[in-house]
């Protein structure tokens, strides 16, 4: 039995071909060309299809804070206005994914089963978010050396052991970790305004300060993200364990666009 | 722009300018000679030095000995070199869409002695700073010299040192200007022009 | 940024095109090394980018390695550091064969061999690497990406080699100065100079900057410096 479904070759018509006369040469006729065909050559991601825009990440007094909105974009379209794009990894870890959501759900599988594996060790040892950054660095590294690369740009934050940790990583492999960090659209307009505020006060920001400032900034990327929703989570990572708020709505202030040639009036 | 190489520099110092060039003429990679003129005298207080394509250079270098002569018959004084830099610039803008492939250093006194230095790009737009310009296929390894070795305030002979370093030892990492040197330092009172010996190679 | 776009101007709005994926990114910073008599020092600037963006201000690539050698890397982080891990593995596998240290001239010929292995999926990196050799002089080698490599006595890569080159020949190499006495430099005048090559390219060079971190390799030890250096 051959377990390719690839190779199984497709059901035949009774109007196709019929003058070809290779058809009585098994092994030899045009459906053999077409069943390899049909499976085609390996898929490879080229270019992501349902994307998440910016994620923010940026460390405060007692831990590290991540922010993402729950749009999923097809293209300009605002396809699906409900998905998580922050998860949970173990009870001291975040990860945050912007990019191809389909390969962040798996990256996400990934890491369910490494997780239950490592469970299934019962060595009393715990992942730290420096060991998943590692991990997930290696993943995708690999992925884009395979020219089959995962598309995302991914932020890791966590706490273990009084040790903060604030990484990031995308579909190059390319890593680096610092105090503040935005993806995607964020890059361009989240990050100064992060570093404004974080820069040189990581040890002072507490965490309803941290909290304002990402709604602060999530906010103004809402107003000039195109691809940006007001619906936003914010994820909490301390020596206590982590928490992701519910998705909620973001308060917005529009009436200045009143008086703005091209927003309206 | 790499078709022959060059590379020109200017700097300012205390009262004074200097502006140096390399001397090499070349086709791509061939050396043709090792005394080719790329810095020009237009009057007793400005210099111009034209790296690029060797063949603008010198159209460039007879329109303008051109321009000033009769600037002169008609002003009856001497151009300033801001002035001159005007003129340079407009000369070049002329051609914005079939330009001369050349980015001119401009160095001298202004009438009151004060010293100025400037550089533009092949269409003409002009740069002034306060410290140096470069220019040619060697910038880079200039400006990594002139942004280490320069200083404020340097009096004739340390500027001529200054330069002189920085021209040597840029040129001698671009495999397409130096084969020597030469050194002009302007100073209200005089002109000081050497000759520098530099690597063959 | 990774993903990028390329506008045709057929019309005068269009929906940009994705790009072909790449492998490769330069991640920018200048690395250099100098050998003294009996030392080495090795520096390299603590920024990463990645076109206009700074990634992070404090992102070393220079890297200690366990046979008392130091590597400056350059070009692509990702692949720098996977360089890395498969030398420090390399490193091991020889301490336990041999039970010694690789000597650094061992390491450099082996990195040299590393990189060619790659030679048709480079790792696009730019090694400078810096030791004390087995006569217990300073020694400095320098790599282009698919293991072409170099002995000199002092070198510059980076995105302000072509800067900082220049001044060295000058400052360490005494070219073109006359009338002194050729001598070597020490440790201290040589830290003074690196210090003074990394402000001046800052200056000029916007790959370069926030930090330089000096790294002094003697045969007592490993000595590390960081000096800041302008942030814009």
């Amino acid at each position: 039995m051959d377990h390719f479904p690839g190779n199984w070759g497709q059901p035949r018509s009774r109007d196709d071909h019929v003058f070809s006369s290779t058809d009585y040469f098994p092994g030899h006729n045009a459906y053999d060309v077409g069943s390899r065909a049909a499976s085609g050559p390996a898929q490879r991601t080229q270019q992501p299809m349902v994307t998440g825009t910016s994620v923010l990440g940026i460390t405060f007094k007692d831990g590290i804070m991540l922010a993402a909105d729950t749009l999923a974009s097809y293209g300009s379209l605002a396809r699906f206005r409900d998905v998580q794009r922050i998860i949970k990894v173990g009870d001291s870890t975040l990860i945050g994914a912007s990019g191809e959501v389909a390969d962040f759900q798996y990256i996400e599988h990934i890491l369910e089963t490494l997780t239950i594996q490592e469970y299934d060790h019962d060595d009393g040892q715990k992942l730290s978010p420096r060991h998943i950054y590692e991990y997930l660095s290696r993943v995708m590294y690999g992925r884009r050396s395979n020219f089959n690369p995962l598309w995302n740009s991914l932020i890791v934050g966590g706490v273990k052991d009084g040790d903060r940790f604030l990484g990031f990583v995308d579909l190059q492999g390319t890593t680096y970790q610092s105090s503040t960090i935005a993806t995607g659209y964020g890059a361009y307009i989240g990050q100064p305004l992060l570093r404004k505020a974080v820069e040189g006060r990581e040890d002072e920001l507490t965490e309803e300060e941290a909290r304002k400032v990402l709604e602060d900034v999530m906010r103004v990327l809402f107003y000039r993200d195109a691809r940006s929703l007001n619906k936003i989570q914010i994820a909490t990572v301390t020596a206590a364990g982590s928490k992701i708020t519910e998705p909620y709505e973001l308060q917005t202030e529009w009436a200045f666009a009143e008086g703005v040639r091209g927003y309206g009036a | 722009m790499e078709y022959n190489g060059s590379a020109i520099i200017a700097m300012k110092g205390k009262n004074c300018v200097a502006i140096a060039a390399d001397r090499r003429f070349g086709v791509q990679a061939l050396t043709l000679s090792t005394d080719f003129k790329k810095v020009f005298q237009m009057n007793e207080r400005v210099f111009i030095g034209l790296p690029g394509l060797a063949t603008d250079v010198q159209t460039l270098y007879e329109r303008f000995r051109f321009k000033t002569n009769m600037y002169k018959l008609r002003e009856e004084r001497e151009i300033t070199p801001s002035t001159f830099a005007r003129m340079v610039s407009s000369t070049l803008y002329e051609k914005r869409f079939g330009p001369y492939f050349c980015e001119p250093v401009i160095a001298g006194l202004e009438k009151d002695g004060t010293p100025y230095i400037c550089t533009m790009d092949l269409l003409g737009c002009i740069t002034t700073p306060a410290d140096f310009v470069v220019s040619g296929t060697a910038s880079n390894q200039m400006y990594g010299m002139a942004e280490s070795l320069w200083e404020p305030d340097l009096e004739p002979e340390e500027l001529f040192e200054t330069i002189s370093q920085s021209l040597l030892n840029a040129v001698d990492r671009d495999a397409i200007s130096g084969w020597g040197a030469v050194v002009h330092v302007i100073t209200p009172e005089r002109i000081l022009t050497r000759t520098l010996k530099g690597r063959m190679d | 940024m990774p993903i990028t776009h390329e506008y045709q101007s057929a019309s005068p709005v269009k929906a940009p095109v994705e790009h072909r994926f790449s492998p490769y990114t330069d991640n920018g910073g200048t690395a250099l090394a100098v050998a003294g008599e009996d030392f080495c020092v090795v520096a390299g600037d603590t920024r990463q980018s990645e076109g206009y963006h700074i990634n992070s201000r404090y992102q070393p690539k220079v890297f200690q390695l366990s046979n008392g050698s130091v590597l400056a890397t350059g070009g692509m982080y990702a692949d720098a550091v996977t360089l890395v891990k498969r030398l420090e593995q390399r490193l091991e596998w020889y301490y336990h064969q041999h039970e010694k240290k690789m000597s650094v001239d061992a390491l450099a010929q082996m990195l040299s061999v590393i990189l060619y292995h790659k030679r048709f999926f480079p790792y696009y990196v730019w090694n400078t690497l810096g030791g004390i050799d087995g006569n217990g002089k300073g020694c400095v080698f320098s790599y282009d990406p698919v293991g072409n490599y170099e002995k000199h006595h002092w070198n510059c890569t980076g995105s302000a080699g072509h800067l900082i080159q220049p001044f060295l020949d000058n400052q360490i190499g005494f070219k073109h100065m006359q009338g002194i006495q050729r001598r070597f430099l020490t440790p201290e005048e040589v830290v003074r100079i690196v210090k003074d090559s990394f402000t001046s390219a800052t200056e000029r060079d916007i790959y370069t900057g926030d930090y330089v971190e000096i790294f002094i390799v003697t045969a007592g030890g490993i000595d590390v410096q960081r000096v800041p250096l302008k942030r814009d």
